[in-house]
């Protein structure tokens, strides 16, 4: 019934151009705006890229849960987490030493801000949506405190961190200012590429799978629930620490208050949207943002940048009936 | 002679698989009428055409005299057609009454004191005693059935499909619903038994009719047939008995239970001082009725719960501190009662799934990487050893029949090196030649030097296909004497807590 698809594209698209219309903007220039400002040269597509980097990679923090039957919600704490504590040891050394330090430091912030909603999940049943939204909460006020306080560079007026010696922060692969690519952006790659042989391939990641498709089967299958869901939750949080780490020594250079536009939730999005293969998080986070990048050339323009979200959530929804269409055809 | 049904050359097709073949059934009033047939013979397609869960392709149906077609099963239902199914519709935390009137509560206000007395009655009628206030999941499998049955009374039912309603029940239990059966045929309810048991016809039924590939294949009076005809029929070739003439010496202990005792759900003692010896060569049946305590042995020898108390020996070695995957990797493998939860990932493909609960052993597995070939290789044999109907080994499980799901999970269970095979009704949903190939493929196994414990709520299957059978009675595990170990009164005797 594939009439039914079209007809929801078709919807989809009508509610778009209307929302645009009720803006007082043209669709058809409205989209030429949005695909110009993302893709259209060199240095919106380098943005783009950036954009897409730590979609990329909170998207397989997220999928990698989802893989394990687990929803992290807590993606944006942990990112806090990781690019927190990045920052504050990155900037008390120099060279390389404080790159790998600072991206281990990260991944282990991430992994232990996931860590009690592993463990709540695990052997108390407390469920892993409630207790990873508090944890963003906590992370978030957290960071917060710390950054106004403790952890902020006196000779600066901005709640912030101090700089990161630039000999340890990750390098450029090709820059010619305004265009820069990071290497960050290889990482998320090779991460993606990782992860979708890691899950196939290994007794590991079909064990952690198994969980996530039949808990109960997975007991029976000589498997433990408590500690997959324990270490799933943890790689999970590294990823989202790792998201920050990279970002701080890729991109922003320290840490600041409001340092994470929201990477954590729209990583919701783009693994939703990649569905169960690690592969398809790649083009579904650069979707997201070409979206992101794209919608501040609309703001620009004066045309409010939620529309991109609407955009986004219509996807979603369009891919989620394909999706289930499916399982309901099987059944 | 009036009908109560009379299907006329029903036929029913699913894309290209043809699943009933122009059927005839006609079904007498007053009658207790059997239908037969292997798995995917077209018995449940049949009555689900009956009770208006999916429409014929073609074919008429007649109910009372009335050429009718229903659209749903609530217009089945008010032309007093009613179907109790072999999963039972009661949700556990309604109590009796609420699950009684749940969807036909006849108005928009509840009137609880009319329904009680009503339920009562019906009750009454047909001999059965109910607490009506307590909490469904107090029911006892019995229990729920006279509650299934009443739903349908309640429902002004006259015609009642019954499919597989002793699957669960005790030899006293059954025989008991049967009592009840008579009396509403003799008042007039005509009632349709799908079953798999032969004896149930034989002693219960006046009209048998015999399904086979989608067609009817023949229908007999009782009284003019016998169980070796009727088991030929359903089959299309004579049976060829299980052979035991083979004697067997039993080998070393391969189990040994000692005073094991482990708390239930609800920190009851579900096992007390369960005492087992299982030797090489054995198959061991346990029977007993649902909830006896076989659910929690079997968890506590695959190690999936925690001990109280006692001791347990596997293979030779002390394994209470082995967990599941350790007993695994010793040569325990699983049959589990609930194939669907417990014994595959419906989304994942057979070939995935054949590696289930065997993930970690060679081939499978080579040093924790997945071994992709390997792997495939196994899923085809899995698949072949008891003929699993299928589209392809990458298709998802969920595109398999319950029939061919288990015999793909009974036949991984023994694939690999099995030394103990942990078994709970292995052969749940499957016919006749089904129900032997595995029964055979365990024996083959225990005869190579591995031994089986099976666990079944069927009796007669045990006493056919195990060495000797002991019984589960409220968490004890009771054996009869040497001589009685496959006699069907003593051990039915245990069954209900009786020396």
């Amino acid at each position: 019934m594939i009439w039914r698809l079209i007809a929801l594209i078709v919807g989809a698209c009508a509610i778009l151009a209307g929302a645009v219309l009720v803006a007082h903007a043209s669709p058809i220039e409205s989209l030429q705006t949005l695909i110009h400002g993302s893709l259209g040269t060199p240095s919106a597509i380098a943005g783009t890229l950036k954009e897409t980097t730590p979609l990329l990679i909170c998207g397989l923090a997220v999928f990698i849960a989802l893989r394990a039957g687990l929803f992290n919600i807590g993606v944006e704490g942990q990112l806090l987490a990781g690019a927190c504590c990045c920052a504050i040891v990155a900037t008390r050394f120099h060279g390389i030493l404080g790159m790998v330090l600072g991206v281990l430091v990260g991944m282990l912030a991430g992994a232990l801000w996931a860590l009690p909603a592993g463990l709540i999940k695990a052997y108390r049943n407390g469920h892993e949506v409630i207790t990873t939204i508090m944890l963003n909460n906590v992370a978030a006020l957290f960071a917060a405190a710390l950054v106004s306080g403790p952890i902020k560079d006196p000779k600066q007026a901005d709640t912030a961190t101090p700089y990161v010696d630039a000999s340890s922060r990750l390098p450029w692969i090709y820059s010619n200012p305004p265009v820069q690519i990071n290497f960050a952006l290889v990482i998320g790659i090779l991460l993606a590429v990782g992860m979708a042989i890691w899950l196939k391939k290994t007794v590991a990641g079909y064990e952690l799978q198994a969980v996530g498709a039949n808990r109960i089967a997975a007991r029976f299958a000589g498997i433990s629930p408590q500690k997959v869901t324990v270490v799933a939750m943890s790689i999970s949080g590294a990823l989202g620490g790792l998201a920050g780490a990279i970002q701080v020594l890729a991109y922003e250079g320290r840490f600041y208050d409001g340092f994470s536009p929201g990477y954590g939730f729209d990583a919701l999005g783009v693994a939703l949207l990649a569905g169960n293969s690690a592969y398809a998080v790649l083009p579904s986070s650069f979707l997201f943002g070409v979206l992101s990048k794209g919608g501040t050339a609309l703001q620009i323009d004066g045309i409010p940048k939620g529309i991109t979200t609407v955009v986004l959530g219509m996807l979603i929804l369009i891919a989620a009936a394909i999706r289930y269409r499916k399982v309901s055809k099987d059944a | 002679m009036s009908f109560a049904v009379r299907l006329l050359g029903i036929t029913k097709r699913f894309g290209t698989v043809t699943a009933l073949d122009r059927v005839d059934l006609e079904v007498e009033q007053g009658a207790i009428h059997a239908l037969v047939g292997e798995n995917g013979a077209g018995k449940t397609t049949l009555m689900r055409v009956l009770y208006g869960a999916i429409a014929a392709d073609e074919g008429s149906m007649e109910v009372e005299g009335n050429t009718v077609r229903f659209g749903t099963s609530r217009e089945a239902i008010e032309a007093g057609v009613g179907m109790v199914s072999q999963h039972y519709g009661i949700i556990p935390e309604l109590t009796c009454l609420q699950n009684l009137i749940l969807g036909a509560e006849g108005g928009l206000v509840l009137k609880n004191k009319v329904a009680e007395e009503r339920a009562q009655s019906l009750a009454a009628r047909m001999g059965f005693t109910f607490d009506w206030h307590a909490e469904a999941s107090t029911l006892s499998p019995a229990g729920a059935q006279k509650l299934e049955i009443l739903k349908l009374l309640w429902r002004n039912a006259r015609i009642m499909i019954l499919d597989e309603p002793t699957a669960m029940l005790s030899p006293a239990d059954a025989a008991a619903l049967f009592e009840s059966l008579h009396r509403l045929a003799n008042e007039g309810a005509t009632i349709i038994l799908v079953t798999h048991r032969l004896p149930e016809v034989l002693d219960h039924c006046s009209r048998v009719t015999v399904l086979r590939g989608g067609r009817r294949i023949d229908e007999k009076l009782v009284v003019d047939t016998n169980g070796n005809e009727l088991a030929t029929l359903i089959v299309g070739e004579a049976i060829v008995e299980p052979d035991r003439s083979q004697p067997f010496e039993p080998g070393t202990t391969l189990l040994q239970i000692t005073g094991l005792v482990v708390k239930g759900d609800h920190g009851e003692q579900a096992l007390k001082e369960v005492n087992l010896t299982l030797r090489s060569g054995e198959v061991l049946g346990i029977a007993g009725v649902d909830g006896s305590g076989q659910r929690e042995l079997f968890e506590a020898i695959a190690g999936l719960v925690q001990t109280q108390h006692g001791s347990m020996q596997m293979l030779g070695s002390d394994c209470l501190s082995w967990d599941a995957a350790e007993r695994i990797r010793n040569g325990l493998r699983l049959i589990p009662e609930d194939r669907h939860a417990q014994g595959v990932v419906e989304d994942w493909s057979l070939d995935e799934n054949a590696a289930l609960g065997l993930q970690r052993l060679a081939p499978f597995a080579n040093k924790g990487r997945v071994d992709g070939k390997a792997r495939f290789e196994m899923a085809e044999q899995i698949a072949d050893r008891f003929k699993t109907k299928r589209g392809g080994l990458k298709l998802p499980m969920s595109s398999l029949s319950g029939g061919n799901q288990q015999r793909f999970v009974a036949a991984r269970a023994l694939c690999l090196n099995a030394k103990l095979i942990l078994a709970f009704q292995p052969a749940r949903g499957l016919d006749i030649k089904g129900t032997q190939q595995v029964y055979d493929g365990i024996r083959e196994a225990c005869r190579n030097g591995s031994a089986a414990l099976v666990v079944s709520f069927d009796l007669d299957e045990l006493l056919e296909q195990c060495d000797r059978v002991v019984a589960m009675n409220n968490g004890k595990l009771l054996e009869p004497r040497a001589q009685d170990s496959l006699d069907r009164d003593a051990i039915g005797r245990l069954m209900v807590g009786a020396q």
